[in-house]
């Protein structure tokens, strides 16, 4: 190559430039030697992936190992065969090849499929086995057992040699030394650990007493490392344990298949050995709250019999009462009887009564007494007045007397002669006249007879005369008829 | 009532739960008093054992080993270390 002209006059060219291949040529060619090569699987982390394209569904990202990275596209097409989403970080089995983009000259890796590998594959795997047993409702909340509030018998199926043990018995010591611990010992990673906690599981359950719950616990560690943890027969040992079981598997974040299917999960095997029991201070205050109730129980008890003791006594009390005053009402009432409080009282009563007759009397007959007087004055006074009155009129008097009896004397003077007359006549007339001149009247028993034959012999006979009468028997009766 | 064990064979937790069976019969107020009043000695009884019991509590740790036959056989263990803890 010739030096550089720098007063911008290009030098001709020379020889080589006949050679050059034009931008296109040599990408073409480049283009050509990727496609010549046979499909390649290539292992790697994938790294700035964005999601696929919004408008095309298309993703773009890189995939790199610890020296290298290349550009890599997935089709929209292949993206939705695959049975995960990729994820920063992923690794990935990537299968496909390479690719130059013309127009840019950039080289890619197109992958026609991909794949999970290594923790991704087995998060994959132990997603799919979730899944399962899910479907088998080993992971239902109505089959998950109630671990007792206190578990006083607890056995722990771990690691012996860790720090796990100790700080489970630590913890229980401080929070409350009354839960018995028997440690069951395990081991919690690599070959072979998934079935010696199964054989831990067994042993804990056929404990004798039973202990009230198991702890399945292990420390903290890579995700490799709590794979034990997802082993699909451990799993399902742990949701067949016939004791509750209670597991701390790791950190927070980490969740096993294992916690999945325990009756409780908790998020440490510190925090699982915290939730058997609770504190020794909690159940000193559940005895004193225990204590105040019991106290305030027996007192109401005692306070209510004592006050029903009153009232029956209260009641008791106003029963006699009020039978005593009914009592005495009635002792009182014949007290009252007059005859009781004043035996001379019927006496005094009936000589009141005599006392008040005798002074009515007294006062009738003086009243009576005085009226009379009082007429008698009356009288005399009214006589005294008409004294003069009838002197006054004597004279006229007198003279009208006399007037009287000379006009008595005239008009009784002619009847009296008529009278005289008429009484002669009447006396001749009279039987009695006839009878005092011999003659007599007969009477049988009904009046006068005038017959002989109104007697028969035996028969009363009175004969009148005109002097007296003649009373006899009638012995002979003449007919002369 | 029911024979009753004496309180020093009840474990913790029976004789927790048989005071707080005392304790709701007497809150029902169902109880004759004379039953009440011996509840009632019952209920402090079980409250002084269980308060001791507390007070004395020594945490029990056993190991599950396998004796020379291959049979489970539970063998005394120590206590938590708590030396390096704060006592309260």
């Amino acid at each position: 190559m010739g030096a550089w002209n720098l007063t911008g006059t290009s030098a001709p060219v020379q020889g080589a430039a006949k050679d050059a291949l034009s931008v296109t040529q040599a990408v073409e060619l480049a283009a050509g030697a990727l496609d010549a090569l046979p499909q390649i699987t290539m292992l790697g982390e994938v790294t700035g992936f964005r999601g696929p394209n919004a408008r095309s569904g298309h993703c773009y990202f890189q995939i790199k190992d610890d020296a290298s990275a290349v550009d890599c596209i997935v089709w929209r097409g292949v993206y939705a065969k695959c049975a995960f989403e990729l994820r920063d970080g992923m690794q990935v089995l990537l299968t496909g090849g390479f690719n130059l983009y013309k127009p840019t000259g950039r080289m890619s890796f197109v992958a026609r499929s991909l794949a999970l590998a290594g923790e991704g594959l087995l998060r994959q795997q132990v997603a799919a086995l979730a899944e399962k047993l899910r479907r088998e409702g080993l992971m239902d909340d109505a089959r998950k057992r109630r671990i007792p509030a206190f578990c006083t018998r607890v056995a722990v199926v771990t690691s012996l040699s860790g720090a796990v043990i100790d700080d489970v018995k630590r913890t229980l010591r401080r929070r409350n030394p009354l839960v018995e611990l028997v440690c069951v010992g395990a081991k919690v990673q690599g070959d072979g650990a998934p079935a010696e906690l199964i054989e831990g599981l067994a042993r804990a359950a056929a404990l004798v007493p039973a202990p009230d719950c198991i702890l399945l616990v292990r420390g903290g560690g890579s995700f490799e490392d709590l794979m034990t943890f997802n082993d699909e027969e451990l799993a399902r040992a742990v949701a067949a344990c016939p004791v509750p079981v209670v597991t701390g598997i790791g950190h927070e974040p980490d969740t096993s298949i294992c916690d999945m299917v325990s009756d409780r999960r908790c998020s440490t095997p510190t925090a699982a050995a915290e939730s058997v029991a609770p504190a020794i201070t909690e159940l000193a205050d559940l005895l004193a709250a225990r204590e105040h109730r019991l106290a305030t129980a027996t007192t109401g008890m005692v306070q209510a019999a004592r006050r029903d003791l009153a009232m029956q006594a209260q009641r008791t009390r106003q029963a006699i009462s009020a039978s005593l005053a009914q009592e005495r009402r009635t002792v009182e009432g014949f007290a009252r009887h007059g005859c009781l409080t004043s035996p001379g009282y019927l006496i005094e009563r009936r000589a009141s009564e005599l006392a008040q007759t005798s002074d009515r009397l007294e006062r009738a007959a003086a009243r009576s007494q005085e009226r009379v007087v009082r007429a008698v004055a009356d009288l005399s006074m009214r006589l005294r007045a008409a004294g003069p009155r009838v002197t006054a009129t004597r004279p006229a008097l007198d003279l009208a007397a006399s007037r009287l009896e000379a006009a008595g004397d005239t008009l009784l003077g002619g009847r009296r002669a008529a009278l005289g007359a008429q009484a002669a006549k009447l006396d001749a007339l009279s039987p009695l006249k006839v009878l005092a001149r011999g003659y007599a009247i007969a009477y049988d028993a009904h009046g006068v007879a005038t017959s002989a034959r109104d007697f028969a012999p035996g028969d009363a006979l009175r004969v009148r005369f005109g002097d007296g009468e003649v009373t006899g028997t009638v012995t002979t009766v003449e007919d002369n008829g | 009532m029911a024979e009753q064990k004496p309180v020093s064979e009840l474990s913790y937790k029976e004789a927790s739960q048989e005071l707080e069976r005392i304790i709701r019969a007497l809150e029902s107020g169902d109880m004759e008093l004379e039953e009440s009043l011996e509840s009632y000695t019952r209920g402090v009884e079980l409250l002084r054992s269980l308060r001791e019991r507390l007070a004395d509590a020594e945490q029990k740790v056993s190991v599950l080993m396998k004796d020379v036959d291959g049979n489970d056989t539970l063998v005394d263990a120590a206590p938590a270390d708590t030396s390096d803890e704060l006592k309260l």
